[in-house]
């Protein structure tokens, strides 16, 4: 399928004349207000894997967007294989075979896997109908290429999230692409799944496409990467030759200062009473989970994306229905039946989808603070506004929430600064226990940093947390102890000074197969 | 050469100057776009002052201007209970056949079965929550959703209406008159109805715990639901106090008419969504106040008066709200492309 570059890629590679596939001359790209890039140059080589990494706005996305055609530069220059580029829009960018994995995913849910494909331009045959025949075996071909197990006439909303990013690259290698971008590819995949993507990319680079990764996790760009460039407030703070760097060079490119996630050295008493209890749980999709988290302590939940993590804390939680086993608070027993009554019993939760399930996004910082706290906030059912500003000025300033002002919409703050939002909304009930799932999921180095510290505070305070995240650095730098488990049951604990990643992902991986070290 | 630079800076001045003006002018501008109520302040102050210098005869009197009133005091009722409903998310088509069915049992109540016109009036209310509370059950237990529950019962009601009542109740008995026929301060008593409705409304979705959960729920009721709201519980309340002002204005409209019509309310959805829509609500919900609900309703009934005022043809009436209803969505799809 692939063309000229494909015949010999060690050339492509390594030969100094050819020209890369593209480079960036001194882009500036001005919104109002913000310099989102300043003066930015970059190139990526025909085959060549290279990583971008960055904060949160960082400039990452934008400069994507303009290679991508979305967005048109300020000042400075682009060139492709050499020659002028500037995309009047994405459907130019295409014609020239750049294609653009996009975070949230573009497919049509409904549709085949080889409609989802040839969206747009289907075959046609000579009455002008849709002939499927040709459709169906090309995409058979293009997976098979891809090492992708799927029939093309599965309607797309039957696949895993792995499965439709596989389906967008298949896309984007059926428009003869010579550039691929890739946004944050992973953040939904388990680890299996993206060392199949890795492998993919890799395969692409063979036949002499050229790939932008852009991520937040480091650990992908030293599985992944050839070559590594580093954003900090729109400007390019470093190019590295993987082999020539390290994780802590690239965060101290990153943050501009040195970062370290160290577990932390204070364990919780081992007499502390035991606060939140769960024994032989059953809901739809677990089968059987029992835990224990001590006052003061960090419990974390680690295992597989689909061992059942998310589920157990929705149960404890008041939101799946619970088939068999108990959940204790300080020895007495519970039965939530919704969210509010767990809350009653001095729960809070920080669910893992912060956009879809956590936040308002269209509403203020003082609102979305305070829609747990109405209890506090209002007297016989009027809510008095002093007080919602109090409680949300306290809050915001206890965890140092970024904002211009609190009646800011919360759309517009940073990853992690939506992330303290949550937070904040259940810091301020003073809960006995807290469950955060995926903690700091999308969000930069530094904010991780402040999360972090805003956790491990908490459990000085008394507070039980129950955290799920499928990081395992993370896991192992802020667990007291860890709870593993897998396909819907707890397999298996581990004491923090004994656990290591491999360790983990032993318990955590069925059929005892294991992967050779982390994921990230 | 000192002259030449003060001119210059001078002209440099003088330009700043222009540019802060139109800078000003343009934010004034961008902000009566974005803030829905000033907007629509400044269409209705625009609609007026033309109108009184266009039909001096006509539009500047007492009557015309309570009959503007009158004629948006149904509307309002029923505007603040969609209002409510979108603000949460979803909508309510069966108001107009809630409120002709409410009209012909208020009216079969005092006129064949010789109830007492209180009871009956209240019993047309009841109608009216009752409906409500079937559609919000529907709904919320059985996962119907709001677009097929409240069409399929905008037809069924219709249709039983008919099926009672025939061509209608007519001439009610005296005493049923005075709830829709009273005058108060110059102005008929539906219209202080509704202004004590808005009035209530008002305070109740800005300051009440209970009804600023519509807002929340409308914007994510997801997380909602994870920040302990009972969604199903909020929706449900949405859905019994719509029918309950249809009820409202179905027995008002009996009651100021003399006269149950069956054929009542046949498109007021489509003036009340619009009306709301105008006043900030969006079909996506979590957006929209009270106050932009109200000055909707008056935008909506000032723009019939004017056409009414202008002998132009009844038919183009419903063609001119289908068309305000796509120019205010317009309008929010580019402010929100704007951001």
């Amino acid at each position: 399928m692939q063309e000229s570059q494909a015949e010999n890629p060690e050339v492509a590679q390594t030969d100094p004349v050819a020209p890369p596939r593209l480079t960036v001359q001194g882009i500036t790209k001005v919104f109002p207000g913000v310099v989102a890039l300043d003066n930015v140059s970059f190139e990526v080589l025909p085959g060549e894997i290279h990583a971008m990494v960055g904060e949160n706005g960082a400039g990452k996305s934008t400069l994507m967007h303009i290679v991508a055609g979305v967005y048109t530069p300020d000042q400075g220059s682009m060139a492709f294989d050499g020659l002028p580029y500037a995309p009047a829009d994405e459907k130019a960018a295409q014609k020239m075979g750049v294609a653009m994995v996009f975070q949230e995913g573009s497919l049509f849910p409904p549709l085949s896997v080889a409609e989802n494909i040839f969206a747009g331009r289907q075959p046609l045959n000579s009455l002008g109908l849709v002939d499927f025949a040709p459709m169906n075996s090309t995409t058979r071909t293009l997976l098979r290429d891809l090492e992708v197990d799927l029939d093309p006439a599965t309607p797309v909303i039957e696949l895993s999230p792995s499965q439709r990013q596989l389906v967008e690259i298949a896309k984007a290698l059926s428009q003869q692409v010579q550039l691929l971008i890739l946004d944050e590819p992973t953040s939904s995949l388990t680890i299996s799944e993206a060392r199949h993507l890795f492998k993919v990319l890799r395969q692409l680079a063979k036949r002499g496409v050229a790939i932008v990764y852009v991520t937040h996790r480091l650990a992908e760009v030293f599985e992944v990467a050839d070559r590594v460039t580093v954003l900090k407030d729109g400007k390019v703070t470093g190019v590295r030759m993987i082999g020539q760097t390290t994780p802590d060079e690239l965060i101290h490119l990153e943050v501009g200062r040195e970062l370290s996630f160290e577990p932390d050295p204070r364990r919780a008493p081992p007499e502390a009473p035991v606060v939140l209890e769960v024994e032989d749980l059953a809901t739809l999709r677990v089968t059987s989970a029992s835990l224990k988290v001590r006052a003061g302590e960090i419990v974390c939940l680690a295992g597989l994306v689909g061992a059942g993590r998310t589920e157990l804390c929705e149960a404890i939680f008041g939101i799946h229905p619970i088939r068999h086993g108990r959940v204790c608070i300080d020895g007495v027993e519970i039965t939530p039946h919704h969210p509010l009554e767990a809350m009653k019993a001095g729960i809070g939760m920080v669910p893992e989808d912060r956009r879809e399930a956590g936040l308002f996004l269209a509403m203020s910082v003082a609102a979305n603070i305070a829609v747990a706290n109405m209890d506090s906030v209002s007297h016989n059912g009027i809510i008095a506004d002093r007080e919602v500003v109090r409680l949300a000025s306290q809050t915001a300033e206890a965890l140092h929430i970024i904002t211009p002002s609190l009646e800011r919409e919360v759309m517009f703050l940073s990853g992690g600064n939506q992330q303290k939002v949550l937070l904040a909304r259940w810091l301020a009930r003073n809960p006995r226990i807290l469950i955060v799932d995926e903690p700091t999921r999308g969000v930069d180095v530094g904010a991780k940093s402040d999360l972090y510290t805003i956790l491990r505070e908490l459990t000085r305070n008394g507070v039980a947390l129950l955290v799920v995240s499928s990081d395992l650095p993370e896991v192992l730098a802020l667990a007291h102890r860890i709870v593993v488990m897998s396909e819907g049951r707890t397999v298996g604990e581990l004491e923090a000074s004994q656990a290591d990643e491999v360790a983990i992902l032993q318990m955590a991986t069925p059929r005892g197969v294991v992967k050779e070290g982390g994921l990230d | 050469m000192p002259e030449t630079v003060k001119t210059t800076l001078d002209e440099v001045e003088t330009v700043q100057e222009k540019k802060r003006t139109r800078n000003s002018l343009l934010r004034l501008a961008k902000r009566i776009a974005v803030d829905r109520v000033l907007l629509l302040i400044v269409l209705i102050a625009a609609i007026s002052i033309w109108m009184t210098l266009a039909y001096p005869e006509a539009f500047p009197h007492w009557d015309n201007f309570a009959a503007v009133l009158l004629d948006a005091a149904q509307s309002g009722i029923l505007t603040v209970g969609m209002m409510i409903l979108l603000v949460g998310g979803v909508f309510d088509l069966s108001i107009g056949s809630t409120l002709a069915f409410a009209g012909i049992v208020a009216g079969t109540l005092v006129k064949e079965a010789g109830l007492p016109p209180l009871l009956a009036f209240l019993g047309g209310i009841l109608t009216g929550t009752a409906v409500g509370t079937i559609n919000g059950l529907i709904i919320t237990r059985l996962r119907i959703n709001a677009l097929i529950t409240t069409l399929a019962m905008q037809g069924i009601l219709r249709g039983v209406t008919q099926l009672v009542a025939s061509s209608g109740v007519a001439n009610l008995p005296q005493g049923f008159k005075p709830f829709g026929q009273t005058m108060i301060l110059f102005l008929q008593s539906p219209f202080w109805v509704m202004l004590v409705i808005v009035l209530l409304a008002w305070f109740a979705m800005t300051r009440t715990r209970f009804f600023r959960q519509f807002y929340y729920v409308g914007s994510n009721s997801r997380a909602a639901t994870l920040s302990g709201i009972k969604v199903d519980r909020v929706v449900l309340v949405g859905f019994i106090l719509m029918g309950t002002l249809a009820g409202l204005a179905g027995a008002l409209l009996a009651s100021r008419l003399s006269n149950a019509v069956v054929l009542a309310g046949i498109g007021t959805e489509l003036r009340t969504i619009t009306a709301a829509i105008l006043g900030g609500a969006s079909l996506s919900g979590g957006a929209g106040t009270i106050p932009g609900a109200f000055l909707g309703v008056l935008f909506m009934s000032l723009i019939q008066n004017m056409l009414i005022i202008a002998r132009v043809p009844v038919f183009w009436q419903s063609i001119v709200v289908g068309v305000v209803l796509l120019v205010a969505i317009g309008i929010d799809q580019l402010g929100r492309r704007g951001r």
